[in-house]
């Protein structure tokens, strides 16, 4: 009896290839996509590393990350290029009179480093995070522990979704029609505060609602049949439990905090501001100044001065320190996120 | 043993005792969920807010716009725009007879052989023909020069007049009678400013006859070119010609019944929001606010991404959910998320540090010419735009479609393996469409998240305030754009707090905001719709 007849032979040989091909298609797809991210973290890295990073001791450009932008002059000076920042030229030209005469070419910001910007970034992801996480678990809370499926429950998850679909530069605008107009706040860091805090409120939501679902129910059952209250319940018994998963899904939401240009651009971020935010003569002051951004400094210096060699080095030293804060908030919040699900197990 | 006591004791007796604290009737526990259910209340109020201040800021520009508009008719500007438009009309003719003289020289020089002094000798008769047909536009270009001049005036006046007002009014709002007194304020009574401008139009009226018998003239004795496919052309442009003329009786119609006191409505100044084609600011003869160059452009490097991102993002869903093994999944998941934390911003900087050359570098290989636009020289267009942002949409795509892969019942793809189908039928006749509802409102998603975009497509997309030409089929993706987020980001910093520009950029974001809405509605309604139901 030949092969062929037999019922239950494999599929023929065409089919298999066809098979082959397209699951290699799929292969291709998938990893064409990973090699794409990982362009453009390597073309930022390694251009951006030779800014941040030298051959020398300590290793570490420390001007750029301790120090304000400033102006970088470039000219020839005895028969060699050189490149200063606004200050170190201005002593040259008190010491050397004749440098005055000098041609020089000017770029703004290209000098210095990014210190302010990193600073203002980081205060506004901390006074956002903590307004979105404050409403956000305890509205995750009601949603979980106490609501009961309804029309108004219904209607709450509806604009939960909504929101996460509104676009940033949306935000932006209310954030500036409303906090910075009406509420007469100007550009101020209470303002991208809360504009922010709006904007990641659906993700820190959504991240806490799973935290405690995944809790489970015996846990409330016990505590509830031992004659606890519903509060003495969710306080000993359900967010003790929640709370790192909470916040290492959160993460990923503090993530997109900092990554967002478009929200701050008309209601926290300065283009350039001389003063660190904690140079303020009231202390109230503190809240309503603006501040620099990282990802508004990388606008900034990407599109409004031009590109050559001179610049390259302060915007892909910016974009290097950005993407790594960034990229290192996401790595922690998934290594994170694999930890604890390995620790609790219910 | 006191009987006493027992007797007097109440007759109901708890083993707990527990006071309850009352805030305003309720106990503490029902506060506490009052607490939680205000925070929850909390997405409604901000969706609501952001409604309302869009709006409060936007709602103006309409009324403002209907303002413009009238000007626009009153100081006589739109009267002119007749007369510019026909000139302008007769200028694309002239353009495309340069277009049919370059094609002949190159016809000359490449095919016949001759150098390019014989080709230019050889067109001598052809361009006496150019030099007349152009020539016969100059006296009306010279009466919209100068009723230009008229118009703008009037317009000038008014505005100035109009700040007087306003100058005024804050004057008496501050209680200042005698300084309000003094500003003088003429009233513009357009009637008799416009009279110049009407008065133009017997003169008009003849310089028009001659023109179009001119015109007809020419377009009945065009000259002779060399090829057929030349004198096709030229053909072509006879009739252009003719058609062109042709609208001149309409044309003098319109402008002796034009009214300069005809009201605007509202819906007209809500129309040329909506549909209109120019959005043109801080412009000295007339500023436009039309959306529609802003939508299209939106749209288009929207659609590009999703032309990249919607096959890699899908066809890695598929790939992970089915096809990897467990260790590949384990490891592509995470670092596809990872993408999806570079932020927008880097990827804008990324693109006009590096993709936008690449892709012209990329574009002027011979091997690729056959792409539609390729070579290009501009290296930000939409194209550009579009690549960075399929990049942001895939793993939006990507994660979505995954979870609709995942919800598909088990018994579904064993019950196929158990009919004997092989893994890719399995794969494609029951997981793929099983899951179809989930992958498209996946897909519905990525599209709401690229439209609303705004660092991306601001730093590369090229910013320029045009509707591409589509007339030379799928090229247009090499054209630089401006796009709806874009327009406001970069507007926003500039424009009077206020000012018909400024709401009109509120208005702008309105659009987006329900578009964004309406997306997201459709999204939902898709999954719900068609959700797959076991049992």
């Amino acid at each position: 009896m030949s092969a062929s007849l037999h019922p239950f032979r494999s599929h023929s040989q065409p089919a298999r290839r066809i098979e082959g091909v397209i699951f290699w298609a799929f292969r291709l797809a998938t990893y064409f996509v990973l090699a794409c991210g990982l362009a453009v973290f390597a073309n930022i890295f390694f251009k951006g590393g030779a800014t941040v990073f030298q051959a020398r001791a300590p290793f570490v450009n420390f001007t750029f990350l301790t120090e304000a932008p400033e102006s970088l002059y470039v000219f020839e000076w005895q028969g060699r290029k050189v490149e200063m920042g606004d200050r170190e030229f201005r002593e040259f030209r008190e010491r050397n009179p004749e440098a005055a005469k000098v041609k020089t070419e000017s770029y703004v910001y290209s000098a210095g480093g990014i210190f302010p910007c990193i600073v203002g970034t980081v205060l506004l992801v901390i006074g956002s995070m903590a307004i979105a996480l404050l409403l956000g678990v305890c509205a995750a809370i009601y949603l979980n522990e106490y609501a009961r499926d309804g029309r108004f429950i219904r209607f709450v998850r509806l604009a939960i979704l909504n929101l996460a679909g509104v676009p940033s530069i949306v935000f932006g605008l209310f954030g500036f029609g409303m906090f910075v107009i009406f509420f007469g706040w100007n550009v101020s860091l209470l303002a991208g505060w809360f504009t922010l805090a709006f904007m990641v409120l659906p993700v820190v939501i959504t991240a806490s609602e799973e935290s405690l679902k995944a809790v489970p129910r015996g846990f409330r059952e016990g505590s509830l049949a031992l004659g606890a209250t519903k509060w003495q319940t969710i306080r000993k018994n359900v967010l003790p439990y929640a709370m790192p998963g909470i916040l290492t899904s959160s993460i990923l939401g503090i993530a997109r905090v900092a990554g967002e240009t478009a929200p701050i651009m008309f209601t926290a971020a300065y283009v350039v501001r001389d003063k660190l935010p904690w140079d303020v003569e009231r202390s109230l002051d503190f809240f309503f100044q603006g501040v620099m951004a990282l990802p508004y400094h990388i606008y900034v210096v990407s599109s409004k001065i031009p590109q050559n060699e001179y610049t390259e080095k302060v915007q892909y030293g910016t974009a290097f320190v950005f993407l790594a804060i960034v990229a290192l908030i996401a790595t922690s919040s998934i290594l994170l996120r694999s930890h604890l699900r390995n620790r609790y197990k219910w | 043993m006191p009987p006493a006591e027992s007797a007097a004791a109440p007759a109901v007796e708890f083993a707990i005792q527990k006071r309850r604290v009352r805030f305003l009737g309720l106990t503490l526990d029902e506060c506490i969920k009052l607490f939680f259910g205000g925070n929850a209340v909390v997405s409604i109020v901000v969706l609501t807010l952001i409604t309302y201040f869009l709006f409060r800021e936007g709602a103006g520009f309409f009324g403002q716009n209907r303002v413009n508009l009238q000007v626009y008719r009153q100081a006589g500007l739109e009267y002119v725009d007749y007369l510019r438009r026909q000139a302008d009309d007769h200028t694309a003719l002239t353009r495309y007879l340069a277009d049919v003289r370059l094609r002949t020289v190159q016809h000359h020089t490449r095919t016949s052989g001759k150098s390019l002094e014989e080709a230019n000798a050889a067109l001598t008769e052809f361009d006496v023909y150019v030099e007349r047909y152009s020539a016969a536009i100059d006296p009306l270009r010279t009466m919209v020069g100068e009723l230009s001049e008229v118009a703008s005036a009037i317009k000038t006046k008014f505005i100035v007049n109009e700040d007087k007002k306003e100058e005024r009014r804050q004057l008496l709002a501050e209680g200042k009678m005698a300084e309000a007194a003094r500003v003088a304020i003429d009233r513009v009574d357009f009637e008799a400013e416009l009279r110049p401008i009407r008065a133009g139009f017997p003169a008009y009226r003849t310089l028009n006859r001659e023109l179009s018998s001119t015109l007809t003239q020419l377009a009945g004795n065009i000259p002779a070119l060399p090829v057929p496919e030349l004198q096709q052309r030229m053909e072509r442009f006879a009739v252009l010609s003719r058609e062109y003329v042709g609208t001149f009786p309409e044309i003098e119609r319109s402008l002796e019944s034009w009214d300069h006191n005809a009201p605007i409505s509202a819906s007209q100044a809500f129309s040329s929001f909506l549909f209109g084609r120019q959005w043109l600011t801080a412009s000295f003869w007339q500023d436009w606010y039309g959306i529609i160059p802003l939508l299209i452009g939106s749209l288009l490097v929207s659609l590009v991404a999703l032309a990249l991102a919607v096959p890699l993002g899908v066809g890695a869903a598929i790939y992970v959910n089915q096809i990897a093994t467990p260790l590949e999944q384990k490891l592509i998941k995470p670092c596809i998320e990872f993408i999806s934390a570079i932020p927008s911003v880097v990827l804008g900087f990324f693109g006009i540090a590096v993709l936008g050359q690449l892709l012209r570098n990329l574009s002027q290989s011979p091997a690729l010419a056959w792409v539609p636009g390729f070579p290009y020289s501009e290296r930000l267009n939409i194209l550009t735009a579009g690549c960075l942002l399929a990049l942001i949409a895939v793993p939006t795509i990507f994660t979505l479609a995954e979870d609709a892969l995942n919800n598909v019942p088990r018994a579904f793809k064993e019950a196929s393996f158990a009919l004997g189908a092989s893994r890719l039928q399995t794969t494609m006749r029951i997981i793929v469409p099983a899951s179809l509802s989930g992958i498209i409102s996946a897909v519905l998603l990525g599209l709401g998240r690229v439209i609303g975009e705004t660092m991306v497509v601001l730093l590369c997309a090229g910013n320029r305030i045009a509707i591409p030409d589509f007339t030379q089929g799928f090229a247009f993706i090499v054209e630089p754009v401006h796009t709806m987020t874009g327009i406001i980001a970069q507007e926003m910093g500039e424009v009077v707090r206020g000012s018909i520009h400024y709401r009109a950029l509120f208005v702008v974001g309105l659009v987006l905001f329900l578009l964004s809405l309406l997306i997201n509605f459709g999204a939902q309604k898709i999954v719900r719709r068609y959700r797959i139901s076991v049992g």
